[in-house]
């Protein structure tokens, strides 16, 4: 016994696949100028020692190494990252992305003996009591990707230490993953908690068991429904929203 | 030294069906799994605020059961298997297990004698050998859990199941990087492995008590691939990677038999279709009725060779019909009904067959784990059957053939599906014949790029 599939089901993905590659895609998106544009296909590929070579010799040509990172790496990684928003290449291609490009950064800053000031610092946590934390581990990669500090805490943090990390790191905002309905009660307490000291950061929450709903029930919350809103968020931020308008942004339930 | 299967239980894939195995299982009221019918094993997961003390616990457990029991007479459903899958308090002490595992028990045998009902239970500890970043596979957490299995065991559970997380570490590094070789290596190495330790030991304690040693999921690794893989659009792994380490899982939970598991398998094991062609042994397995717990693309397709038919997990709460393990009790055992009917009218490979077209071209995933494609992959993991590595990687080598000789125009696969099947294939073929070669090169890798690799804590290699 056997079927003809295409009255029961439809593959959306392979309907709405794009004509282009997105090697190609990437290609039209890369800057014309050398290195630049062998350093982003590099970024785009994944490939660490190419990216470092690339480096070297822009260096050598006089480029200045804490310059390239925001002029080149970052403008590679976007690329990356855009890619991946509209939906033409996967995440590992961006988390491989992501590794080269931050082992660049790491070689630019020894070469150039300093550091940019990166667009920001957000604090990332999995609830206590919760160990699911690939979500939290893709929404750190992504805001590294997209050139922000990451502070990761890790999985299964405390609210105590929750709480002690943010005053120390001061960040633009918090972010907290949790896949289970007993743990993301968690998030109530760090909210308030943290008004209680007088903070009052955007905490983007998400996870599986995490729904807006539940998010809408703390001051500070603002739902995360795939990862990819972290750094959209934190971009929002930095253009200046608050809080209202990061929830009406983020809010779409 | 474990015995590890080199051939299958079955001498051709279609005499594979549901509710049938080579070597059913007995529990103690009267259920028989695998003996030629199909029982709904039912889930649920305690309320968030019943976790607070061991009597809330208790109480919210007897609830549950005597509400699915009630169910079921009076429907009139002549089995039902119930699985409590622990929270962790439960098992961290575990005399809270013990005694959740009594009292349950406890109301299965008054309905068994009261109506007749034949019943069944099943306790999954969780897998608590962690702390907060590393793994504690060996050591006090260990100790502690073989308590839990104790606990459960002495007060009544039928079946033990656990859903172990040996190799999870690297996994979660690899599955993000569509690293092949370390899928290989931590699910079908470094997860058999473990395996292989912890089964002999629960094996010893069912022996010990009279109970059955049911069987291990590779749900901390294949489920977590299929999850990130998602839905058609999603866009963070792709379904011909998360198939590849779902082929991988089935040495791994393979491992569990050959150390002393007797079935029924766990029911979110999707690789268990291939692990019963080589086993003969009984499998829960979840998907159409499973809904309340996640989504997948192969619902119908999954029950093609189920021998209990599983809910997954839903939290105990009320709905319009009842409570929700009630409600989605009489799903499970009206589907169950079906499927028995199908056998005793003597159209099971028809029904089956059904089930199965209604998703084989849906996805990637389900084409391979159709039982024809299945049994193909069970050869390929036998032919090497005393080699983790090898058997591993025949295994995906094994998927992605099945995936380029597949019809394109029924699987029709998209441009990015097809990629990523060819590099990893390339992948695949780049690597060695030589299992002491892998394994010591794979250790040193790990251990340089993944910072919570612990591996002489954690594995006797
Ligand atoms: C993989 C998995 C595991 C793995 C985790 C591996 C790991 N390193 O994370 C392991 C095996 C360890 C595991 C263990 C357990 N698990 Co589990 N697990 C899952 C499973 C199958 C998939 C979760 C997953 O990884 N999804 C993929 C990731 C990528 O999704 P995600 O985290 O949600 O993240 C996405 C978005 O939510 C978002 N996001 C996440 N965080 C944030 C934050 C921000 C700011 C933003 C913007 C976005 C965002 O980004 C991501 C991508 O877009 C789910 C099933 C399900 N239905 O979800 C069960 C599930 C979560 N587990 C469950 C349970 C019960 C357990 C155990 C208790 C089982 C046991 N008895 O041992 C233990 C937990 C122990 C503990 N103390 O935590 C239940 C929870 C039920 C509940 N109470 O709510 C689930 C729902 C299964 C079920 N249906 O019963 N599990």
């Amino acid at each position: 016994m056997d079927i003809d599939p295409s009255k029961i089901l439809v593959r959306y993905n392979v309907a709405k696949e794009k004509a282009q590659t997105p090697e190609e895609m990437a290609a039209e998106l890369y800057p014309t100028a050398e290195p630049a544009r062998t350093i982003c296909a590099a970024i785009f590929d994944g490939e660490e020692d190419d990216v470092i070579e690339g480096l070297e010799k822009a260096i050598e040509g006089g480029a200045d190494p804490v310059a390239l990172i925001d002029d080149v790496l970052m403008v590679g990684m976007k690329i990356t990252t855009d890619l991946y928003d509209q939906g033409v290449i996967f995440l590992p291609n961006v988390m491989m992305s992501a590794d080269a490009m931050l082992e660049g950064i790491e070689y630019c800053k020894e070469q150039g003996g300093a550091a940019p000031k990166p667009k920001g610092k957000v604090v990332c946590h999995v609830a206590e009591g919760d160990v699911h934390d690939i979500g939290k581990s893709i929404v750190a990669a992504l805001l590294r990707a997209a050139g922000y500090e990451v502070v990761d805490l890790g999985r299964d943090v405390p609210v105590d230490e929750v709480i002690a990390a943010v005053k120390k790191e001061s960040p633009m905002m918090l972010t907290g993953t949790a896949l289970m309905t007993t743990t993301m009660y968690a998030f109530k307490e760090v909210n308030d908690r943290l008004l209680e000291s007088g903070i009052k950061i955007p905490f983007q929450c998400g996870g599986g068991a995490v729904n807006q709903d539940f998010v809408t029930q703390y001051e500070l919350g603002v739902y995360g429904e795939e990862a990819a809103d972290a750094p959209k968020m934190a971009d929002s931020i930095v253009a200046g929203k608050g809080l209202a308008q990061l929830k009406e942004q983020f809010h779409k339930h | 030294m474990v015995k590890r299967y080199t051939s299958l239980a079955y001498k051709a894939a279609d005499d594979m069906i549901f509710g049938k195995s080579v070597y059913p299982v007995k529990a103690e009221l009267g259920l028989e799994v695998g003996a030629g019918y199909v029982t709904a094993e039912v889930n649920y997961a305690p309320r968030p605020e019943a976790g607070v003390s061991k009597e809330k616990l208790v109480s919210e457990y007897r609830r549950l059961t005597t509400d699915i029991m009630a169910r079921a007479v009076q429907i009139g459903f002549p089995a039902v298997s119930l699985e409590t899958e622990h929270v962790e308090q439960m098992t961290n002490n575990p005399d809270w297990g013990g005694e959740i595992a009594h009292v349950q028990k406890t109301i299965l045998e008054e309905y068994h004698e009261e109506y007749g009902i034949k019943c069944g239970l099943r306790h999954t500890p969780g897998d608590i050998r962690e702390n907060r970043d590393l793994l504690a596979l060996i050591g006090d957490k260990y100790d502690v859990l073989m308590e839990s299995f104790e606990a459960v065991a002495d007060a009544g559970a039928d079946f033990l199941s656990i859903e172990t997380m040996g190799g999870k570490e690297v996994l979660d590094y690899a599955i993000l990087r569509n690293d092949i070789p370390g899928l290989v290596y931590s699910i079908g190495c470094l997860g058999s492995i473990d395996m292989t330790m912890i089964w002999e030991d629960i094996r010893k304690i069912a022996d010990k008590k009279g109970r059955i040693a049911a069987g291990d999921t590779d749900c901390s690794q294949a489920n977590t691939a299929m999850f990130i893989a998602g839905g058609l659009l999603d866009k963070n792994l792709a379904h011909t990677i998360a198939i590849i380490a779902r082929a991988i899982s089935a040495p791994r939970t393979l491992a569990g038999y050959e150390a002393g598991a007797q079935g029924p398998g766990k029911d979110c094991g999707y690789e268990n279709t291939i692990v019963k062609a080589i086993t003969g042994c009984p499998i829960a397995q979840e998907g159409k009725t499973s809904t309340c717990a996640h989504a997948d693309v192969m619902g119908n397709l999954v029950m093609q060779c189920c021998d209990l038919w599983s809910n997954e997990s839903v939290e105990y709460h009320g709905e319009f019909g009842g409570t929700s393990v009630q409600c989605w009790s009489e799903s499970l055992n009206y589907d169950a009904a079906m499927l028995n009917v199908a056998t005793e009218t003597g159209n099971a490979k028809m029904l089956r067959d059904i089930l199965v077209l209604s998703d084989k071209y849906r996805d990637p995933q389900g084409y391979v784990l159709a039982y024809d494609n299945a049994y193909k992959v069970a050869e390929s993991i036998a032919k090497d059957g005393d080699d983790l590595y090898l058997r591993a990687k025949n295994a995906a080598i094994a998927c992605c053939d099945i995936l380029n000789d597949a019809d394109s125009k029924k699987l029709v696969m998209s441009k990015f599906e097809i990629n990523a099947l060819n590099d990893a294939k390339a992948a695949l073929d780049a690597m060695t014949d030589e299992s002491e070669t892998f394994m010591s090169e794979s250790v040193e890798k790990y251990k340089a790029e993944v910072a919570v690799f612990r591996p002489d804590d954690n594995y006797k290699f």
